[in-house]
Parts: C-alpha cells; structure tokens; sequence
C-alpha cells in the first residue's frame, strides 16, 4: 500500500509539466452533459429522418387570445408526444420592432426558472400600441416597420416561428423541428406511461416489447434524466430533466457573431456539419479555465447570449434570455445561410428577435433591453499598472516613483489578492500595508487611483466580519439541502458565498463600501474614495467544486438551484459592488469596477478583462477577437491583459501587447505572481523608450476615446468597431477580425500580434484616402475594397485616419490623465476625397454625474470646401440634441456656459494640422479675426487617386477656445 | 516649409519671461539676433523671438519652449532662490501639482505654489550634515575593519610560512618512511601476489565492491527521498491554489498520509504551531521510519549508517596478511608455535625473539615453510607511510587555504581594495518580517527561518558584488549590491535568490526584506564598510550650502 501511495505522489509530481496547460478533463465536453448530449442526438435523429422530421409541437388555433390595446398575443402549444402536458405561448412586439418569443410550461409539475430576462433587461420594454396581430387559418401574423416590410409569422402545426423582412426569411424559430421543452415530470413518470401504453394495446403481460413511441424523437433512453456524475461529482438533479432546445435559422445570413465569450474568431466557426473546425458546440456556462486555448469552443469567465446574423443584405439579431447552462451549435449549410441549435439545462423559452436591418440598428434595439455602458470615470480610460502581487505599500510607492522618473503616464495602480490578510478581502495585512490610507493618499496626489480586489469567496471564520455577519443575517448560498452554508474552497481556504440574488444582501453589500464608520457593523474605513474595485473569481470559482465552480444544486434565494442562474450569479456580485462604489461618499462618484464574469447586462456598469491569457502570441491575436466579440454584444468596456497573465514576455512581445493594449477599452497589464517583473520602466532601451511612446500615444488620444464611450452610452454603438458593422455592405471585411475602427472617429487600426515582422497588409474596404497617423502617408481604398501594404517595425503600429475625419487630441505628456485637463487641444483634420471632414469632441468632469445635469461639452468639428476656402468650425451639439447627450438620460435644454465649461474656458485649441489640401493657402485665418502663423508642407492632395505622402497645413496656434463656436477659413 | 509672416500680434505672446525656465549656464543663448529672430539651439531653424516660450512647440528639438509644456522631453530649471536650482521634466510644468523639486512654485501659474524654498532649504543642509556626520562616524569603524584587515594579512602571513617550514619538514619524514616501507614491501610483494589469488581473498574484493556499490546506490536513493521530502513538503506548505489543481491536492494528501503529517488545511485552521508539534511526536511512530524486525546479527539502519563507512575501509591488504598469520598459528599449532599460551607475560617478548631465531633455522633447513619477511612489518609501514602523507597534505591545504584567503583580502572582487570586508566575513545579519526571520551571513549564506517553527530554507550562497556591466568593480557602486543565488528550488519556481543591497550606516544591520518577484528576495542593510570618508570636495560643497 505504501508503495503504491509513494508511487502515486511520484506520478503526480512527474505529471506537473503536463499541468501547466488547459486541464481539459476539468470541463464537460457536450458527450459528458445529460441535456447537451440529449440534445444533439435530438438534433441527429432529425438529421436523419430528414424529410419526414415533423416538430411535435403545435399550436392550438381555438386558444389564441389577442390583445386588444397592444401588439401581444397568447397562445396554448402542445407536443403530440405528451397531450397531456400544458404549453404557453406569448409573442410581444415591441415599439422598436423588436419580438419578444417566450414559451413555458403551463400548470406544471414545478415552475421553470423565469427571471433571467428581469436581470438581464434595463427596463420592462415598451409595448408597440399600433402593431396588430391577426389570427388566420394556419398562422398568426403580424406586418409593421415603415415601409410595412416586416412581418412575423407564427404557423400552427407544426410550431415554427418566422420573421421576415422584404419577404425574405430573416430569423426562424423551430424551423428545423428541434424545439423541446422537457417537461416536469415525477421519477415514475416512465413506468406508468409504458403501463398505460400497454394497457391500450391490450397487450398487458408483455410490457417489454411495447415500443418506446416517443423514441424517434426522445430516444430510447432515460440519458441522464435523474442524476448525473462528472469526475468525481454527482449531480443530484431532484427536478429532473428540464432542459430546453431550439433551433433558430437564418436562411439568408452567411455569417454569425457573438454568444461570448470565447477565444475563437469575430465570426464564428461551424461546430457541426462538413470540416467543422470545432467538434463541441459553443458553451456558455460562466467557468474559470486555468490556461485556455487561443481557439476553442469550450466556455468561458463570461456568457452574453446575443448572436448576430449578417449578409450585405441586412444584420438581424436574437438574445435567448437563459441563465442556465446553453450549449450552441452552429453550422452553414450553404455560404449564404446558417443554422444554429440552442440547449439549455432549465429556464423557459424567453428569445427576442432584433429585425435590424442595420448593425447600428441592432446595436440600438439591443441596448434599449439591455443598456448600454453609462459612462466611465475619465481616467479609467487611462493605463492601468497591475500585478499578482505589488507586495507592500512600499513597493507601490516605489512603482509609482519609478514611473514618475521615467515620466510614463500611469493612472492606476492594482491590488491582487495578497494585500489581504489570509485572503479575507477588506482586511489589510497590516505586517505589509500598514498604511493604506496613506498609501492611497500618496498615489492619489499624482492625480491617480487605486484599484483593490474584492473576490466573492468569504473565509469561513467569525473573526472576518464579513462573514460572520453574512452568516448571521444567512445570505449566503445553500448546499443541496436547502440548509446552512454552503463550503467550497478557494484562495480564502474553507469559504462560503453571499446570495446576491436574496435582495436582504444589496444594502447590506453596499454599506461594507463605506469609508466612514457605520452603525450597524463592519465598513471600510481602511479606505478612500480613490480605492476602486476588481472582482474576480465570481463565475464563481470554486477550486473543489465540479467543474471549478458551484455545484449545480446548490440553493439560492427564492429556492431555485444554482443550475438556473449560474450565468446571471456573477454580474449580480459586480453590479452590487458598483451600486456600493458609486454611493459610498457624500456626492456620487462614477463606479470603476473590473469583473471577470458577466452576462447580458454587465455592461452596464462594469468593465471586463478576458481573464488569465497566456504570453504568447496567439493569445496576443486572439485577445483583440474577444474585444470585438465582447464589444458587439455590449460589453464594450473590454481588454485583455497587456503581456499576458501567465508567462515571461520577451521585449518584443511586450511591446506589440502594448501596441495592442492602447487600442483596447480597458487597458491592463497585468502579470501572475511566478513571473518576472514587468513593469515598462524595467525595460532596456530601446524598448523602454518605444513603450513610452506607445503610453503617451494612448493618452493623446483619449478624448477619442471619450468621445467613443459617450458614443456608445446613447447608441449602444461599440467602443472598437469591426469592418462588417462599419461596411456592413462589403463582404470580403465579414470575417475581417484582426483591425478595426475606435468609435465613429475614422481611425482604424491593424495591431502586429506575430513575431519578427517588419511590414504588413492592410484591408481599405471603401473608395477613400486613408492616411497614416505618423507619416500622413495618403493610402487608397476602393470601392471593391483594396489591400495595401504597410510598415510595421517593432516601434510602428500601423495606424489610419480615414478620409473625412477630425481628430481632436492632446499631445501633451503628463503623469496621469487627471493632470491633463486644462491641456490645450491639437485638431486632425484628414479631409476626404471631396474636401470635407468631420468629428466630434465629448468632455465633462469625469468623475461625477454632473454630466447627467448637463456640466458637459460635446462639439462638432466640420471641414468644409467652397469655391475658394476651406472652412474648419467647431459648434456645439448638445444643444441641438440635448436628449442624445450621454448616457440615455434625456437632457432637457442645455446651457452651453454651464459649470463645467467654466472650469475650462482657457482651454484652447493650440495646433490644426489639415492633411490633404490640394493646394498652398493664400490665407489662413480665424473667421472675423487675424492671419494665422503656418506651414504648409505640398504632398499628394485627398481628391488624387496616387499614394504618396499627402499634403500637410500646420497651423500654430490658433487661439481659439474649445468650448466655443469658431471658424478657422483656409483660402 | 516657412512660416509666412504676415505680421506679429505682439500682445498675445509674451506673457512668459523668454528665459524663463532655462538654466543659467544656457542664458547666454536665449537672446534675439538682430532682426529679432532665434535659432533653435541644435541650429535647425530659424524662428522669430517671439516664437520662444509662447507655448507652442516650433523648434525641432524643443529648444524654443524651455519654460512651457509645450515641447516635449524638455527640461524645466527652476531657480529655487534660497536653495539649489533643479531641473524637472517639463511635462510637469503647469500640471496642477507643486513640483517638490520647485520649492519656488515657478512650475506652476503664478499663486498656485507657494515660495517654500527657505525651508526646503533648511531641511535639506540639515539631512546633508546628518549624512555627513553619519559618513564621519561610519568612515572611522571603516578604518578599523582596514586595519583588521591588515593585521589579517600578517596573520596570515606568517602562518603561512610556518606552514612552509613544516611541510619542509614533514616532506623529508615522508621520503624516510617511504624508502623504509618500499624496501620492506619489495621483499612481500611476489608473496603478496599470491596470497591475492586466494578465492577467499578475491571474493572478499569483490563482497567488499558489491557493498560500496550499494551503499552508493543507497545513498542516491537517501539524497533523492531527501530533496522529495523536501518537495513535498514545500509543496505542502506552499503550494499554489491558484493551480486549482485537484492533482496538486492529492499529491499533498497522499505525501501527509505517507509521512504521517496531518492535513495542512486542518492545521491551518488551527493555526501552523499546533502542527509543528504534532509533527514530531507523530514523525517515528507513523512516519518514513517504519521500525520492522531486524534478524539477529543483521544489522539495524543505525549500524548501517554509523559502521558501513569503517568496515569499507578496512586495509583488505592487511587483512589478508593477518588472516594468513591467523590460518598458519591455528593450522601449524604446534607445541613450539603454542608455547606462548603457556609462559607468563612477562616472557613472552624474549620467547618471541626466540622463536623467530628458531623458525629461521628450521626454515633454512626446510624443517617448516618460510615466511619472509613478517606480513605484520609490511602493513604496519605501509600504514605509517599513509599517515606520514596525510598529515603532510593536510598541512599543504591549510597552507592553500591560508594563502588564499590573503590573496581575497585585497582583491576588488572579494574584500574589496583596502580589505574593509574583511572583517565582516561571515558577520550574520537579521531581520523579522511577518512569520520569518531572515538572516544573511556575509560572504557565507542567506536564509529563511521561520519564527514559529519548521524548517528553513536557504535562500542562496555568496555569488557576486554587483553583477550589473554597468557598473565597474572597485567602485562605490560595487560595494553597495551583493548577489546570493542558487538557494533552494521554490515550489514550481525558480531557485532562491537574494539581492542584498547595502548603504552607509554606522551599524550592520538588516532594515527590510522584500520578496518582490516569488523567489527573488531584497534585502537592504546598512554598514560602515560602505562610510567612504568625507574627501575635500564633500566638505567644501556641505560648506556652500
């Protein structure tokens, strides 16, 4: 015994090499999940019974009930297979056009899990009052949209769901026969129907021959209905098999985005059918996966139900509203159409179809269900020092000088989890952080921040008053019994987890926040309200705990099991933190709180990251995918961790990380705790000084980037956009992954994510000039798209102001992003092909919600040719569109001297560079005013169709006020 | 290309001083030529006066905007009257924030910062006289530690040439038994041959090579269940859950089952101490150590350990020559060979003398077999002559040593040029951080001790002074970093390593420990090796304050 013991351990260590990598047997694969495995062979039986596959389920024309006063109507459906069991069926046709499809069943055994679309949704949608359904003699149908193009159909028998646009079909619900809804059902349930399907073939004695008539389409198995194991765990499953399937088609859309996250391409491979690339449908199940792949289809931190369907003829979209575990597969039985299967563990059918037809239009309807990001603190926007693990307060105040003496812009300095004491999170470990005020006080008078981390695992021990006074008002999760507490083990050792979804934990959360003391237990007051909050681990993560999570049966709030919110759990732990950071002072500060998990809603309030990377290069590509993904289903706040989490980057790839990391939302470097030290300041020239530039490129631009998320807090509209929703017309940029556009500036950008390169292809996809941002080198699209080649050394990124842009900048280094605000502005102005250009400039305090009372600033610059001038101007945009300022709230007037413009009312304009000029000025001048100094370098003018570097105005300093209306004429 | 100059709104520039921010050894170059224009320092262009320091960037390099933002990577003087003048980055220049380096507040819009400079200065010649006063008291225990060395160097001088007398002596007593034990072998060695071919003898060789080789072997296999334990036990302490890895937990509870150690998460619970105890009690009874039944006259692990050494190194020659003296008193036992067992003590020396005469006889005349000369003389000068050549060598080693340990004492890599190391080789130093104490013995080793209980680790060995090709050796720079590496392996990680940076203080001693990267310690101290004394210059600028 002893030996085997012995050689057990000595396996084990000579195992460890291998254990440095994705443990796939950690994870089910779709074969090891009762439901998903049932699901596919559903999925296969119809494959083959082809033709004659005819879904069970139909609707019962004499139950349709129309609403009188607004465009909903309710059906009963059946399945022939069970008549005896009870389906609803309700479709709600929004204001906006938008379907909502929900299906459950009725009079039950139990109740399915039917409150993932209340987290998920901003706002109860608004009813459309002047759609109108007709009931007809094989279907239901209603026509709307303004040149009455849209219709939906709903046919009875068999059930299928159909929208269509121009006639053509857009989005098919159960067109392929796959929709099953299993239904409750009680462990006998079996027995006494065989015993019935006996009795009625007067056949009694011999029950084992009857056939299974369900069997063509349920199989001929109980797979999994009662229990179910996976290593070493067993899920207990008391409801039984509830899981649900559907098919959703788009038989004229060739290609799909989103359902993230998952390290894979913006437009997603085929999981079933011919070549295949992935064999396992696209999960989402909320898991925290030690060293992912780059490419797979495997589940991730985070789950956004939401999928895209995109042809140059239009963009639709559906957001299947489950919080329960969905498998989703997806293949292309033509280049022109798609199918794809939805499984889900439990939940009712709850889909909302979004008929576009454009990707804004998407965006659009998709954020008026689910919100869009308010907008973020201003220097969040800025670059973000992190690592597992800065030690002590000394060593941050050392990281901080060192970042000063090489004057690199930083504004945020990162905790992990070893500031706290035994990982009790909020308690300091005073033998190395005996100074946590004044350590933040010294971080915040450079104008920076500090972002702390807060897991959601409680260490099991009265001494931590979290818990204990968690375990006190028991708000903490249940084991399968439904009493006490449940145990997993995580950083912390022996931890239990707070319920977020029993209401009794969100002021309690909250008041933890507060900085001063409280009357009615623990808070902060180890902290200021310059400590912002990272959570992490709330898939959750569980390292004990099948699958690294919590066990399926566990108990939540409302006795529904864990099985039915584990997707929603983790954005109710960060969004309760935001609510905490945003209340925990006097004046209400915007929240800047890091999540690792999410769902549709997390946009919200929180930004992401894309969890523990690898330093390899194919993370490094692959990360920019996620971005975009994570991006068109909402959660615009996104990046990847700058060097990658697990690893030792070489200089080079430090750097093109970098060069990838300033043009992402969230910009992080962040590095694991084994690693060397990272930190840019340590580089050797020339890198360190390439780096530099890189950071001081990212704050130049960060009125870009402002202007991109107040863009996106109305519109919903991403942060970094991909060619098919800025050329959704141009199909060779469909599956275009690897560049993109920042907002609505006109800038596009191709990051190098590979080894050694010296120059790469660009895709120009319209019949416009692109400049390069550094030479002013003038490239040319065309209308068929063009590819052009470019320089990309390791100190280059190749970087384009399309045609027809104004870029507003401020080219001044300064520490942090803080210390810029009264820095003077520098304008771009890359005119088009016609002469013209255009951009706008959005800035407010950053910090508070005075933006929300109108303390803001948002202009327009335009270019515009006459005759004989070019004339630059700048005018205000809030007062035309008061209501689409910032962050859907509906501005009344606007009152362009409020406070804010006061506070920078010196703030100039110091420097116009025009690009593309087709001759040298004669005059330069502000409108009404005095000639200007300038400079004017000739070079190849916009209007020409050569390359060449393109004709250059410099104009000094034109004194004029950028909260003001001016003009600048140019003749 | 050239700024067209149409005419020049001279009220809206100007606003700022055109020297200002600059140097005073540059002030010379900020005045306008004669048509009232500037060149830009590195001579790249040409700009109008009026250009400089109006807040917009012009000159190429920077030049044209020493007391502005607006060109980058420039440097910003300020005067700082009533203290020293200092550059700041002038990406600091109007950025809201009171420079600290700008005590006279000029790096901000005027009425932002106040003018702190005389107590700045103030502050500052008083930290200065504090360093000084430091380096005065530091520099005179430097002097000791020279003279230390000095006296080493004699020391060592002169027991260096007391080691050269006696090795002269012994090597000469080693040549005499040498001669001495060759002839007496000369006349064994035929005799010797033979006796070697005895199959009893052969197999003894080859029983006595067998051993060795097992006791090798048994030792690889001791050292290699050694550095497991220690693995495993590290991995116990320390391992890693951020590898959430069920694989990693098994082995650590499969190693505590093993050892008989109870579960590292029970005693954390516990907390650590409660363990450590109840480590030890339960180490024999349920540990490695299984106590079995041991056969009589086998023997037990501790006779292995302490008694398998001396039996291996027996003279097998020696033994084969006693044994044949053995075999031949026993087998030729005879009256004449026997009668010692029956004289009284006191005779036996003469009756031995005797018998050797008579032997001699009867051999000559072929009465018994000879024997010629007595195995016993052979191996009792062979083994004189061992001795005689260890003690010799010995005495060379320590002369090697001695010789040596001078040759560091003045050298730049070991104690540094004037021997002010020296006297603190193997100096231990100590500090406790959290759960640990810390100690590193100069020159000698770094370690991690914990406080409470349980083993220590090494944290590495004396490798280097400053390691960095930046820096010279012999310099100050030098002196102030020093390099332990190659300590234990870390769990999953790299091995240990210690930076030991030091600076001037009148005591040696520890100020902090940081392990900044896992594996990778910090240590900074204090000593007066580093206290150079105050030179002309020092004193003059500390005057001038």
């Amino acid at each position: 015994m002893r030996s085997g013991v012995i050689f057990g351990v000595l396996a084990a260590l000579l195992a460890f090499p291998d254990a440095l990598a994705l443990k796939a047997n950690d994870f089910k694969t779709c074969s090891k999940s009762g439901f998903c495995r049932r699901g596919r062979a559903l999925s296969a039986r119809a494959q083959e019974a082809q033709a004659s596959w005819k879904s069970p389920y139909s609707l019962d024309p004499s139950s349709v009930s129309i609403s009188p006063d607004e465009a909903t109507v309710k059906a009963s459906v059946k399945s022939s297979l069970y008549p005896d069991i009870k389906f609803g069926l309700e479709l709600r046709i929004h204001d906006d056009g938008v379907v909502r499809v929900i299906m459950d069943e009725v009079d039950g055994l139990r109740k399915r899990y039917n409150e993932a679309a209340e987290w998920a949704l901003v706002a109860e949608p608004k009813m459309s009052k002047t759609i109108s359904w007709t009931a007809g003699k094989k279907d239901l149908r209603a026509v709307y949209g303004e040149k009455k193009n849209i219709q939906i159909v709903v046919s009875y028998d068999p059930l299928r769901v159909t929208l269509l646009r121009n006639g053509k079909e857009q989005i098919v619900l159960n067109g392929r026969g796959l929709l099953h809804m299993e239904h409750f059902r009680s462990k006998t349930v079996k027995e006494t129907s065989e015993e019935v399907a006996s009795d009625s073939s007067g056949e009694g004695q011999e029950v084992l021959q009857v056939e299974n008539v369900r069997a063509w389409f349920e199989g001929e198995s109980e797979d999994d209905w009662w229990e179910e194991t996976f290593s070493s765990w067993t899920d207990s499953k008391p409801k039984g098999p509830e899981s649900l399937s559907l098919d959703i088609s788009f038989p004229n859309h060739g290609n799909v985005y989103g359902i993230p996250q998952h390290a894979t391409n913006l437009s997603l491979p085929s999981t079933t059918g011919d070549d295949a690339p992935y064999s396992d449908p696209y999960r989402l199940y909320n898991a925290d996966v030690f060293e992912y792949l780059a490419s797979s289809s495997m589940s991730l931190y985070g789950s956004i139900p939401v999928m895209h369907a995109h042809s140059a003829d239009s963009t639709v979209g559906v957001f299947n509203a489950v919080g329960s575990e969905t498998w989703i597969d997806i293949s292309y039985p033509t280049k022109k159409s798609t199918h794809t299967h939805w499984i889900s563990e439990s939940g009712i059918m709850d889909v909302f179809l979004l008929p576009g037809p454009t990707p804004e239009q998407i965006f659009t309807q998709y954020a008026r269900l689910t919100g869009t990001t308010a907008l973020p603190p201003h220097w969040s926007l800025g670059y973000h020092q992190c690592r597992w693990n800065y030690v002590s307060s000394d060593d941050v105040r050392t990281v901080q000088r060192r970042f000063d003496e090489e004057d690199m812009p930083v504004d945020v300095f990162w905790l992990d989890i070893e500031y706290a004491e035994d990982h009790k999170y909020f308690i300091w470990d005073s033998k190395t952080f005996p100074d946590p005020v004044k350590m933040t006080d010294d971080v915040a008078a450079i104008g920076r921040k500090m972002v702390v981390i807060v897991d959601p695992h409680l260490k099991r021990t009265d001494s931590y008053p979290i818990y204990k006074e968690a375990s006190d008002m028991d708000i903490l999760v249940k084991p399968k019994s439904g009493e006490g507490e449940y145990e997993g083990w995580c950083w912390s050792g022996s931890s239990s987890w707070i319920d977020h979804f029993n209401p009794a934990s969100w002021d309690w959360w909250i008041s933890k926040f507060k900085t001063n003391k409280i009357d009615t237990g623990f808070s902060w007051t180890q902290s200021t309200e310059d400590i912002h909050i990272w959570n992490d681990m709330n898939e959750p993560s569980i390292f004990n705990g099948p699958e690294i999570t919590m066990p399926k049966d566990s108990i939540h709030y409302g006795g529904w099991e864990h099985r039915d919110v584990h997707n929603i759990n983790g954005m109710l732990f960060h969004d309760n933190t935001a609510q905490a950071i945003r209340f925990r002072g006097d004046v209400p500060k915007r929240p800047f709180v890091l999540t690792r998990s999410f769902y549709a809603g997390s946009q919200r309030i929180s930004a992401m990251w894309t969890g523990d990377n690898l330093g390899t290069w194919e993370h490094m590509a692959v990360g920019i995918k996620m971005v975009l993904a994570n991006g068109i289903a909402g959660m615009t706040f996104a990046g990847a961790d700058v060097g990658g989490f697990f690893g030792n980057p070489e200089p080079e790839m430090l750097i093109r990380w970098y060069q990838v990391g300033i043009f992402s939302p969230f910009f992080r470097a962040h590095a694991h705790i084994d690693t060397k030290r990272r930190e840019p300041f340590l580089l050797e020239e020339p890198y360190k000084s390439i780096v530099r530039d890189i950071l001081r490129l990212r704050y130049t631009m960060l009125p870009i980037w402002y202007t991109a998320f107040r863009e996106n807090s109305v519109t919903g509209l991403p942060i970094v956009r991909p060619h098919y929703v800025m050329f959704p017309k141009d199909p060779v940029g469909f599956a275009i992954d690897d560049q993109f556009f920042i907002g609505s500036s006109g800038i596009l950008v191709k990051p190098i994510t590979e080894k050694e390169i010296t120059e790469t292809t660009v895709y120009l996809p319209d019949d416009q000039v692109y400049y390069d941002y550094f030479t002013h080198y003038a490239y040319r699209g065309s209308s068929q798209g063009n590819y052009v080649t470019v320089r990309a050394e390791l100190h280059q990124i190749p970087v384009f102001i399309r045609g027809g842009s104004i870029l507003p900048t401020r080219e001044r280094p300064r520490r942090s992003s803080p210390l810029m605000k009264h820095d003077p502005f520098t304008l771009r102005v890359a005119l088009s092909k016609s002469g013209t250009a255009r951009g706008e400039l959005y800035l407010d305090d950053g910090v508070t919600y005075s933006h929300q009372q109108g303390e803001l600033v948002w202009r327009e610059f335009v270019a515009e040719p006459s005759a004989k001038t070019t004339r630059i101007s700048s005018k205000d945009l809030a007062s035309a569109n008061p209501s689409q300022t910032v962050d859907g709230v509906m501005l009344e007037t606007y009152n362009p001297k409020n406070a804010f413009v006061k506070e920078i009312e010196e703030v100039r304009v110091e420097k116009v560079v025009v690009l593309g000029l087709s001759n040298k000025p004669k005059s330069v001048k502000v409108e009404n005013g005095a000639e200007l100094y300038w400079e004017y370098i000739p070079g190849v003018p916009a209007s020409d169709k050569k390359e060449g570097t393109s004709s250059v105005l410099h104009i000094k300093d034109p004194k004029v006020i950028v909260t003001e209306d001016w003009a600048i004429v140019i003749s | 290309m050239f700024w067209l100059l149409l005419f020049l709104p001279l009220q809206a520039l100007g606003a700022v001083d055109k020297a200002f921010g600059v140097s005073s050894d540059l002030l010379s170059k900020y005045v306008p030529s004669k048509s009232n224009t500037w060149n830009c320092l590195d001579g790249s262009k040409q700009i109008p006066w009026d250009f400089v320091n109006d807040d917009f960037c012009d000159c190429p390099d920077g030049s044209d905007e020493p007391g502005t933002g607006a060109c980058r990577n420039q440097s910003f003087y300020c005067q700082n009257v009533g203290h020293i003048g200092s550059f700041i980055p002038n990406s600091r220049v109007k950025d809201g924030l009171c420079e600290p380096n700008c005590c006279d507040g000029s790096d901000e819009r005027p009425g932002v910062c106040r003018n702190t400079c005389e107590e700045v200065g103030l502050a500052y010649k008083k930290q200065i006289e504090a360093e000084m006063k430091l380096r005065k008291t530091g520099s005179k225990i430097r002097a000791k530690y020279i003279a230390f060395a000095h006296k080493e160097k004699k020391r060592l001088e002169d027991i260096i040439q007391t080691f050269a007398a006696e090795i002269a002596v012994r090597t000469k007593e080693v040549a005499r038994i040498r001669d001495i034990a060759e002839r007496a072998e000369s006349l064994s060695a035929s005799a010797l041959e033979l006796k070697q071919q005895s199959p009893l003898y052969t197999s003894l060789i080859t029983h006595s090579n067998a051993l060795k080789s097992l006791q090798r072997e048994h030792k690889k296999h001791l050292q290699r269940e050694k550095e497991l334990s220690d693995v495993l036990d590290s991995l116990r302490t320390g391992y890693n859950p951020n590898y959430q890895d069920m694989a990693v937990l098994e082995a650590v509870r499969g190693w505590e089952e093993l050892a008989g150690l109870p579960h590292i998460n029970d005693v954390r619970k516990d907390s650590v101490s409660d363990e450590e105890a109840g480590l030890d009690e339960d180490w024999d009874s349920d540990g490695l150590e299984i106590t079995e039944d041991v056969e009589d006259e086998m023997w037990t692990a501790e006779d292995l350990e302490n008694d398998l050494d001396d039996l291996l190194n027996q003279d097998y020659i020696s033994l084969l020559l006693e044994h044949d003296e053995y075999v031949q008193a026993s087998s030729e036992s005879s009256i004449l060979f026997d009668v010692a067992s029956y004289l009284p003590d006191s005779v036996i020396p003469k009756y031995e003398e005797f018998k050797e005469t008579l032997v001699s006889w009867l051999v000559s005349l072929g009465v018994i077999k000879g024997e010629a000369p007595s195995s016993a003389d052979t191996s009792r000068s062979r083994q004189a002559l061992t001795n005689a050549e260890n003690e010799l060598n010995k005495v060379v080693k320590e002369k090697e040593d001695a010789e040596n340990e001078l040759k560091e004492i003045f050298n730049i890599h070991g104690y540094g040029m004037e021997g002010e190391w020296k006297k603190l080789d193997g100096t231990c130093l100590r500090t406790d951080v959290g759960d640990y104490t810390y100690e590193v013995c100069l020159f000698g080793e770094a370690k991690q001790i914990p406080i409470k209980s349980g083993s220590s680790f090494t944290l590495g060995k004396f490798a280097s002074w400053n390691p960095s090709p930046d820096v010279k050796p012999g310099d100050e720079e030098y002196y102030k970093k020093q390099v332990y590496n190659r300590g234990h392996r870390c769990w999953n990680g790299p091995e240990r390593n210690v930076v030991l940076l030091l600076s001037c203080g009148t005591e040696n001693v520890l100020t902090s420990v940081v392990e900044l990267e896992k594996c990778e310690y910090q240590f900074t101290g204090t000593t007066p090796a580093l206290c150079l004394p105050l030179d002309d210059a020092d004193i003059k600028s500390k005057d001038e304050l």
